[in-house]
């Protein structure tokens, strides 16, 4: 079974981070704007503090969610199939055989590239995993594993999916 | 290089020259508003605009053509940027005609080509006429098929021009693929929906999409429909008039409009379905199964066997009672009226029926559903408490704000809770055969999925919280399909973690073992007969 690259972690507790802040700054501002109001005087207080704890709650919260996700994420090539293994709370083991694969993207997002990072991304036919991405992998790692399934996606053959 | 039907210029003149007429006036309306556009340009540009509406109408005409090449239909269109499709044969997922009232009368008809993938219909040929979309629906068929049918084995075919009667025979058809005869591009009858099925169905099938059709009918009429309402909720103690009322007499008015409410759209349920089904049958063409229905706006067409990725057999509580059954057929590309590439091979008829064409279809013995363990019952009974203790919160919170006191009340919805726990579990199950593995789950609408395991997409198992405490996963089997919000996919859920792994595993290793089988031989293994 391999494993992501570490690094991936720093991405994910970035933007993890980044979403929390956008949320967190407006559910503090909201509370704050009504602080300005008459509307609900009574529970002023207790709403900001309320607002700032959420906040605070969700920061940790998906910091942590973050870290975890490093430790359960789990991909393997094997003779026929991909197997992956994700999800902090709900634990998702998805298997894609080679003869579904339609094609094979890698892909790198600005923050990926800062950090050195790529993602290959396996399509299928299929409805909901349509789109199965393999995220925290090096660049050299990224182009063997998309050369790798192109190959085997071909080599498997087979009939169309539809 | 054919176009469309000469009829066509003229409606798409007429309609691109309203366009083109109401723009003057629509944008001399907003320039109104900061006034320093006098509104008598309006009447000059009108019908300066109507004329090159209208020219675009007519250009847009004369500038799409399409055509049945050897091996691909193509589609040229466009006026100012042009567009021109070439699509495969064997790419082709389902040919439909659509025929609105006005458009019977006046012999024309729209044909929606499908392919997989993507968010819309592949072509559409807004209109020709009729005898020439039932001339391309035949010959794209029948193309379909001799494309699929060189990939496997070599077939011989018959020209297009065949008169396109039904041959009234249910007892027949036991075709393979490959032998073709020159009989064969004309349907054979399956199935006729009787004025008795079709009655049972508008009846027993319920539509909450039809509550939308209620509310535009409350939207335009709604004066006289809020008398009406109030007239029928006074004899209960609803208020006197809308304006004066007590609590109470509010709080009966409404459930009494609810009720009203639901039972309207119930009715426009049913008789929208008494309408789009009337007429319904479905017949075998070669290696299609093809399908009229409609009274008013009629739809046909075409679905490619080789292209049916799972079937459903599905039924609701009062269907179940009066023991018949609906059986809908999967393909990866969208469906006339449902939205998804689901549509209605057999609407309704005796389950048993239903089940043997099941089997007969898809090649599947009868299977003996096994149901997840009754921990899974344990977790919908806790899942359901939570639904209902949030349902008593809200009460609370509720009666925090309004006068309303006894909150508390609230708690009988917990009676409900076993029952519903129950039944979830009970209509669960699966069952892993030869060659398919069978799914079944919901109350209200209790689906009986049948996915062949060459049609696996991917595999995943899903293990939530509460299932891994549980140890308990949920087993998802992804068929290729257009994405749609309202389908779910094929999934057995609540089954113990070393069930899971083993259906897992074994629908691994059939999907490939049957793969290597389908290349080996050239037969497509798909029969159909109706008994």
């Amino acid at each position: 079974m391999e494993r992501l690259d570490p690094r991936i972690r720093l991405l994910w507790v970035v933007a993890a981070l980044v979403r929390t802040a956008v949320f967190g700054g407006v559910v503090v501002g909201a509370a704050f704007y009504l602080q300005t109001t008459t509307l609900l005087a009574d529970f002023h207080s207790l709403l900001l503090w309320g607002a700032v704890a959420l906040a605070i709650v969700l920061v940790v919260g998906r910091t942590v969610v973050a870290w975890l996700r490093y430790r359960v994420w789990r991909f393997e090539v094997q003779d026929d199939t991909l197997y992956i293994e994700r999800g902090v709370f709900t634990r998702i083991k998805t298997v894609v055989p080679f003869v579904r694969v339609q094609h094979v993207d890698s892909r790198r997002s600005p923050l990926e590239r800062a950090v050195g990072l790529a993602t290959v991304v396996v399509y299928t036919a299929g409805s909901r995993s349509a789109d199965v991405a393999i995220p925290g992998l090096t660049p050299t790692r990224a182009e063997d594993l998309r050369e790798q399934l192109r190959r085997l996606a071909i080599e498997s053959g087979g009939e169309d999916a539809v | 290089m054919n176009r469309l039907h000469p009829l066509s210029a003229v409606t798409n003149a007429l309609q691109r020259g309203g366009i083109g007429l109401s723009v003057p006036f629509f944008v001399s309306t907003l320039a109104s508003v900061f006034e320093f556009v006098d509104v008598g340009w309006a009447l000059v540009l009108a019908p300066v605009g109507f004329v090159l509406g209208a020219a675009y109408g007519v250009a847009y005409y004369y500038r799409f053509a399409y055509e049945l090449t050897a091996d691909t239909f193509d589609v040229a269109s466009g006026v100012l940027s042009r567009r021109t499709r070439e699509i495969p044969y064997r790419r082709i997922q389902n040919v439909d005609v659509e025929q609105g009232v006005v458009y019977r009368l006046l012999g024309i008809a729209v044909v929606n080509v499908e392919t997989a993938g993507g968010g819309d219909t592949e072509a559409v040929l807004d209109f020709v006429g009729e005898s020439e979309a039932k001339r391309l629906q035949r010959a794209i068929r029948q193309r379909t098929a001799e494309s699929a049918g060189s990939r496997r084995a070599p077939s011989t075919t018959a020209g297009d021009d065949q008169p396109a009667g039904w041959i009234a025979d249910s007892t027949a058809v036991e075709q393979t693929t490959g032998d073709a005869e020159p009989t064969e591009h004309r349907p054979t009858l399956l199935f006729e929906l009787a004025p008795r099925e079709l009655l049972l169905y508008s009846l027993a099938s319920f539509r909450p999409a039809a509550a939308a059709g209620v509310l535009f009918l409350a939207f335009f009429a709604s004066g006289p429909i809020l008398d009406a309402l109030v007239a029928t909720a006074r004899p209960f103690g609803g208020p006197a008039a809308f304006e004066s009322g007590s609590i109470r007499s509010y709080a009966i008015l409404t459930a009494l409009s609810l009720a009203q409410a639901i039972v309207a759209t119930y009715l426009l349920g049913a008789v929208y379905t008494f309408f789009a089904y009337y007429g319904f049958r479905l017949g075998r063409a070669g290696e299609d199964l093809v399908y009229e229905r409609g009274l008013l706006q009629n739809y046909s067409g075409s679905i490619p066997l080789e292209k049916v990725q799972s079937v459903t057999i599905t039924d609701n509580p009062l269907q179940r009672a009066i023991g018949y059954a609906g059986l809908w057929v999967e393909t990866a590309g969208y469906g006339p009226d449902s939205g998804s590439g689901s549509q209605s091979a057999v609407p309704l008829a005796r389950a048993g029926r239903i089940y043997r064409f099941a089997e007969r279809f898809s090649g599947l013995e009868k299977p003996t559903f096994e149901r997840p363990t009754t921990v899974a019952r344990r977790r919908y009974l806790g899942r359901y408490a939570i639904v209902a203790g949030a349902v008593v919160a809200a009460a609370f919170v509720v009666s925090l704000v309004t006068p309303i006191e006894r909150w508390y009340l609230a708690a009988i919805v917990f009676l409900a809770v076993p029952p519903a726990a129950h039944l979830r579990w009970a209509n669960l199950g699966y069952a892993v055969a030869d060659e398919h593995v069978v799914i079944r789950s919901g109350f209200w609408r209790r689906r009986t999925t049948v996915v062949p395991y060459y049609r696996i997409q991917t595999i995943s198992t899903r293990r939530s919280i509460f299932q891994r405490r549980l140890g308990l996963a949920s087993l998802v089997v992804d068929t290729a399909s257009s994405r749609t919000f309202a389908r779910s996919d094929p999934t057995i859920y609540d089954v113990d973690l070393e069930v899971a792994r083993e259906v897992h595993d074994a629908s691994r290793e059939r999907l490939q073992s049957a793969l290597r089988d389908r290349t080996s031989s050239d037969d497509g293994g798909v029969s159909v007969a109706f008994t």
